[in-house]
């Protein structure tokens, strides 16, 4: 036992961007798995668009890594068809707003494949999405699905916050029984933090976890959003207001418990998300928060999102994803509310 | 850095490869994106090709008059690790910047 702790010791800590933490666990998982298999649009001699499945060819070969004609819906059939096969199938489809065209194999297939053979075709498939927006791409490469698939049975949902969750949170998804969707935010790609590559209690990976702590209201979000409530946590901090910041991460199922925790200490809510805001995942965190921290909220829970129209063109992304000032107004909307 | 190469596209359907006319840039050049690079001739026409990325020529695989075959390596480049992806920008990060001011009556009980 020492000597596991002495190794745990010695593992060393990694400045990575979360698309090199992505890489490493990709690499790490078609290693340690041998039915593994990555593919996609571009994710083999190119290696992503991206760049998140750079090498990988090279180390594992085309057998294992490879690259499909554009069509996602080919793309998910065949994952299904693999995991039939007793793979383990790590699909990318290669921008949120390309999951359309494979929305019928993920909901008919995908996701109930297994309810509907009474657990004799499982389906452990990992399907990457590079989601969200914040990079100034045009049309179909900024939007958010996690409401759509949230709501289907069978499926998923998880996204990281940093490249250490990433790291993590992908190996756990990979060695999952069920169909995830891991949803990267692509717009903190770029972004480098410290990896700890020691294997975590693999509890540790499950439900929400608290990325500030704070007493007068919880601030509650996933993917980019989250390093942008620790912005405002920050802000609100030189004007006395202690927010505190839940990092959701599991999109489906959502920490119920985690929520309640945090909320009924702080008794204010503030949800904040990209995708719009009509039938938002805002709605269901608000709904549970509701349901479970009723006697303590002191005012209703806000919600800070995008707006219910089609994500708009680079220009206009600031105005459409919540930033700093829009989520400080809604956690003085909380602030101040009185019951009347 | 980081190195990218691109391959030869089917410049027309089914076609097998192409000739290199020119090379519009040189190796050590700064390309921009969309930038032509090289004019190719296939047995239907002649082209030039714009620059999938932006990023630093490293190799040129060929030499005018050279036959190219489609898949094969056409150019590479040498890229920042935080160069954005073909498609989009990395983000800015900026000082975080605010006008709202919080101001609170928070009860205590």
């Amino acid at each position: 036992m020492s000597e596991i702790l002495e190794l745990v010791r010695q593992t060393p800590l990694l400045q990575l961007s979360m698309q090199q933490a992505i890489n490493r666990a990709l690499g790490e998982i078609l290693e340690d798995d041998d039915r593994a298999l990555i593919f996609g649009e571009d994710v083999g001699v190119l290696g992503g668009v991206f760049r998140v499945t750079d090498g990988l060819q090279q180390r594992f070969g085309a057998n294992r890594v490879f690259d499909t004609p554009l069509a996602e819906s080919g793309i998910l059939g065949t994952a299904i068809g693999l995991a039939m096969a007793g793979f383990h199938p790590i699909p990318e489809v290669q921008f949120d707003g390309f999951a359309y065209p494979a929305v019928n194999q993920i909901i008919t297939q995908l996701a109930r494949m297994n309810y509907r053979s009474r657990g004799r075709l499982p389906m452990p498939v990992t399907l990457r999405v590079p989601s969200f927006g914040g990079i100034r791409a045009p049309e179909h490469h900024g939007e958010s699905l996690e409401s759509l698939f949230a709501h289907v049975p069978g499926l998923k949902v998880v996204s990281p916050s940093n490249p250490q969750q990433a790291y993590h949170l992908l190996k756990k998804a990979a060695s999952m029984p069920d169909p995830v969707i891991f949803m990267e935010p692509k717009a903190r790609y770029w972004n480098k933090g410290e990896v700890d590559l020691a294997v975590e209690d693999t509890s540790s990976l499950e439900g929400s976890v608290i990325a500030r702590s704070g007493k007068h209201a919880t601030l509650i979000a996933w993917g980019a959003m989250v390093s942008r409530c620790l912005q405002v946590a920050e802000l609100a901090a030189e004007d006395g207001i202690e927010l505190e910041v839940l990092d959701l991460r599991w999109l489906k199922p959502i920490d119920e418990a985690g929520l309640a925790a945090s909320v009924s200490r702080t008794r204010r809510a503030i949800v904040v998300h990209e995708g719009p805001h009509t039938a938002g995942l805002g709605a269901e965190v608000a709904a549970l928060v509701s349901q479970s921290c009723f006697d303590s909220l002191r005012a209703p829970v806000e919600r800070v999102t995008g707006f219910d129209v089609p994500y708009p063109s680079g220009d206009l992304e600031d105005e459409y994803i919540p930033n700093i000032d829009r989520i400080l107004f809604g956690v003085q909307r909380v602030l101040e509310y009185r019951r009347g | 850095m980081a190195e990218i190469s691109f391959p030869l596209p089917d410049l027309g359907e089914g076609l097998l490869e192409a000739t290199v006319l020119e090379w519009l840039v040189a190796v050590g050049d700064q390309v921009e994106r969309n930038q032509p690079f090289v004019e190719v001739e296939t047995t239907k026409s002649s082209v030039e090709l714009p620059s999938p990325i932006a990023g630093i020529v490293l190799t040129l695989h060929g030499d005018p008059g050279d036959v190219v075959l489609v898949d094969a390596p056409l150019i590479t480049f040498t890229v920042a690790d935080d160069s954005a992806g073909i498609v989009g920008t990395v983000p800015q990060e900026a000082a975080p910047k605010r006008r709202v001011r919080l101001s609170a009556v928070l009860d205590e009980d």
